[in-house]
């Protein structure tokens, strides 16, 4: 959001804009004394209208709700979540909902470490599988006896009992033969909901594996899908699905819209800094000492300062900025934190084209680190651009 | 029993005692001290002492020794112990081992156990996120790194194959858990006793892993319960009438895999299932239209439609129809759905109940039931029949 030209608004009451409640919540949620640590976990903004010299900006905010108390990674507490609405000359400019977690430390500390996908369990029967992925290829083992393909790899073969076997390059085709959408339990590594599916590859074995490249909701038994490969972090590579744009009409399926070719955005790569991370905050008011001083910062359990919303929330809008071209307009961003970003780590962004509307496009962005997934998010932009540059 | 002399096994033995622990969700005591409740509950059940008993039996999964048991329980010497894999297709199994243990005169009374904390302890719910690289551990590794980490994500993956191949929607489960949740209103040892849901309930309940929702799914409970096994012979002489082991097989599929069975042939049907029915019908000389009630393994409601089509109750895909239309009374306990999740083990009880006569959901006149175990595993099953 451009900066105000003039704040007529409610004054924050404490140091940090963003990440404290106001009075008026303490005072209708008492059990939050205790609570002594925040974190921001969501921020949703739209930006209906540029802000420009001389526009007149008010804006209040509300309380749109504080949770019961809930026990989460991090702590006890309650998700406390405002909405302030920006306007410029009496007019609606921009909405900004920020949802925040008030909590009481658990013993164990920041809760940092986990979040990484579980590893593929390798053993000398199935190294070789591994070790193709690693290299990009997806290799089926084939029973030199009968020819037989085989899937999961074993040292030999179930339609004649051969133990002599080569591999096969997978053409990288494949169907979904079925598929689940996994809601619960939440795990730190994944983000429900989520899809898996079991594809069929046009050689004919199947394999388990993530559909990418169509919302959760629109796998379907029968979607074509091709082979890509991932990297989720230092360690693991993964092969992975993406649904193919020329998809047939499945028999018995309700009709979908056909799917976005090519709709993966090239990703970016940012180093976290220190001087990112500092910056980032005060370039956004978040004058929280986590955020600048490591010793506060280790106080509440965490192993060093961390990268707060705001700036992600702007990382997020640059990539999709960045990856479709100048004439983007944001219109929408709505991201959630994960893992935390420190200093050292690289946040990798992602983002796949989940549907085109006219000139309207929604992204779906994809930040991971180290730990695992920093931030998942949408952002709306329109393009061309409606505004004059 | 008509089948005995064509089958070595038939009606040789009997279960001559049922015991267990409450069922809740934080038992408040150790594993063994559970199982050891319910082995000497069921043995008080059979008119036996420790004293009397020569063999145990259970899962591989179960963490109370054969020894320590029989330590705890003050038994003495023992001449059979054995174990059977595979999570709760290991229920109807542990049943067999006795059997033929009994049977080849191995051992006299051989009592079958399963004790567990299950909701307060490990949960098998919270899910798998590292395996050891042994041959197991790989074949479930496949499908981790992706996040088919739950038991509900595993059998979620045949049950969209089975709505897909028969044109269904996921309400088709409905029936399997209102049908479970009824009798378990009725049964004052079932947690959800009191507690009947509806077709509206279930169709409103959140999802857990697509197409199961959370009423697809059975509870986790902590508890224990036991059986005791002996000769036919002996049980009449025992407290209750003998239920009568008429058949009793274990099953596994081509290409079976523990839960994850993906890379066969089909995965709307249970073939493990196939594999025991055709040796419980053959030995029992039964078919299903002679069972009277039905005791199928319920973790998840779509398996009990695929065992209803394996079993033979119905066609393939006719089994969301069989069991709206009620036509075989089914888990009557309220199942894993409604009483308890152990294991399989309390299905068999209910089972001897029937048979006896004694079930707080007495059907009339049952003599012949059916009871399987667990399935999307290799599994087992038993038919249990009056004496005489």
């Amino acid at each position: 959001m451009a900066s105000p030209a003039t704040a007529a608004g409610r004054t924050p009451t404490t140091n940090c804009s963003h990440c404290s409640t106001s009075p008026a919540a303490r005072r209708s949620s008492p059990p939050t004394s205790g609570c002594t640590s925040v974190v921001a976990t969501d921020c949703e903004q739209q930006y209906l209208r540029p802000l420009r010299p001389g526009d007149e900006i008010t804006y209040d905010s509300v309380i749109e709700s504080v949770s019961e108390r809930k026990t989460t990674r991090l702590g006890t507490g309650h998700f406390v979540t405002t909405r302030t609405d920006v306007r410029a000359g009496g007019t609606l400019a921009g909405t900004h909902r920020f949802r925040i977690l008030k909590y009481a430390p658990a013993r164990s500390g920041g809760g940092t470490g986990r979040g990484t996908r579980p590893r593929p369990v390798v053993n000398r029967d199935n190294a070789g599988f591994w070790e193709g992925v690693r290299r990009h290829t997806l290799l089926i083992q084939r029973c030199t006896g009968c020819g037989t393909l085989r899937h999961p790899w074993l040292p030999g073969c179930n339609a004649c009992g051969g133990p002599d076997w080569d591999t096969v390059e997978a053409s990288g085709e494949g169907t979904v033969h079925s598929y689940v959408v996994v809601h619960h339990p939440p795990f730190p590594a994944f983000d429900p909901p989520y899809a898996v599916a079991l594809v069929e590859l046009a050689e004919g074995v199947r394999m388990i594996g993530n559909v990418m490249g169509v919302p959760y909701g629109k796998v379907r038994v029968g979607l074509p899908v091709r082979l890509e490969f991932r990297s989720y972090d230092e360690e693991l590579v993964l092969p992975v699905w993406s649904a193919r744009g020329s998809r047939q009409p499945v028999p018995g399926e309700p009709a979908e819209p056909p799917g976005v070719p090519e709709n993966a955005l090239p990703p970016l790569e940012i180093p976290v800094t220190r001087t990112l991370i500092v910056a980032g905050a005060l370039a956004s008011r978040d004058y929280q000492d986590v955020h600048h001083d490591p010793e506060p910062a280790r106080r509440r359990g965490s192993p060093d300062i961390f990268m707060n919303i705001l700036t992600t929330n702007g990382l997020v809008g640059r990539y999709v900025t960045d990856r479709l071209g100048p004439t983007a307009v944001l219109r929408e961003v709505a991201i959630r934190l994960g893992a935390p970003c420190h200093p050292g780590d690289t946040l990798v962004l992602t983002g796949t084209v989940e549907s085109v509307d006219g000139d309207a496009a929604t992204v779906r962005v994809i930040g991971t680190n180290r730990v695992g997934r920093h931030v998942t998010g949408t952002v709306t932009v329109t393009a061309p651009g409606e505004e004059p540059s | 029993m008509s089948a005995r002399g064509r089958d070595p096994l038939s009606g040789r033995t009997a279960v001559a005692g049922i015991g267990a622990t409450e069922f809740s969700k934080d038992s408040g005591r150790s594993e063994l001290r559970l199982a050891v409740e319910a082995v000497r509950a069921a043995l008080d059940d059979a008119g036996l002492t420790p004293g009397d008993v020569d063999g145990l039996v259970t899962f591989t999964m179960d963490t109370s020794p054969e020894i320590t048991v029989a330590q705890a329980c003050g038994m003495g010497e023992l001449s059979f112990f054995s174990r059977v894999h595979y999570g709760g297709g290991a229920a109807c199994a542990t049943v067999l081992q006795a059997a033929l243990a009994v049977a080849a005169g191995v051992a006299d009374v051989v009592v079958c156990y399963r004790a567990f904390n299950e909701r307060s302890g490990r949960r098998f719910g919270a899910g798998v996120q590292h395996r050891e690289p042994s041959a197991e551990g790989v074949a479930l590794g496949w499908a981790l790194p992706f996040g088919l980490l739950t038991p509900a994500s595993w059998v979620a993956m045949a049950a969209r194959r089975y709505l897909h191949r028969y044109g269904l929607t996921p309400e088709a489960f409905g029936h399997v858990a209102v049908a479970g949740r009824r009798y378990a209103a009725a049964n004052p040892a079932a947690y959800f006793h009191g507690r009947p849901i509806t077709l509206a309930d279930h169709a409103a309940s959140r999802w857990i892993v697509e197409p199961l929702r959370l009423l697809d799914c059975c509870q986790e409970t902590d508890g224990g319960q036991a059986l005791v096994v002996t000769s036919v012979e002996r049980a009449r002489d025992l407290r209750h009438p003998p239920a009568v082991v008429a058949a009793a097989a274990q099953g596994a599929g081509r290409g079976q895999e523990q839960m994850t069975s993906f890379y066969r042939d089909e995965l709307g049907g249970l073939p493990e299932a196939g594999v025991v029915a055709r040796r419980l019908w053959r030995a029992s000389g039964l078919r299903p239209a002679d069972v009277d009630v039905g005791i199928l393994y319920d973790h998840f409601t779509p398996f009990v439609l695929m065992q209803l089509e394996e079993y033979g109750f119905c066609g393939r895909g006719e089994a969301p129809d069989f069991v709206a239309e009620g036509r075989l009374p089914l888990n009557t306990h309220g199942g894993q759905l409604g009483e308890a999740y152990l294991h399989g083990m309390n299905g068999i009880a209910e089972g001897v109940r029937q048979v006896r006569g004694t079930s707080v959901n007495q059907v009339p006149g049952a003599s012949r039931v059916l009871v399987t175990a667990g399935t999307g595993v290799p599994t087992s099953g038993l038919v249990l029949t009056a004496d005489g």
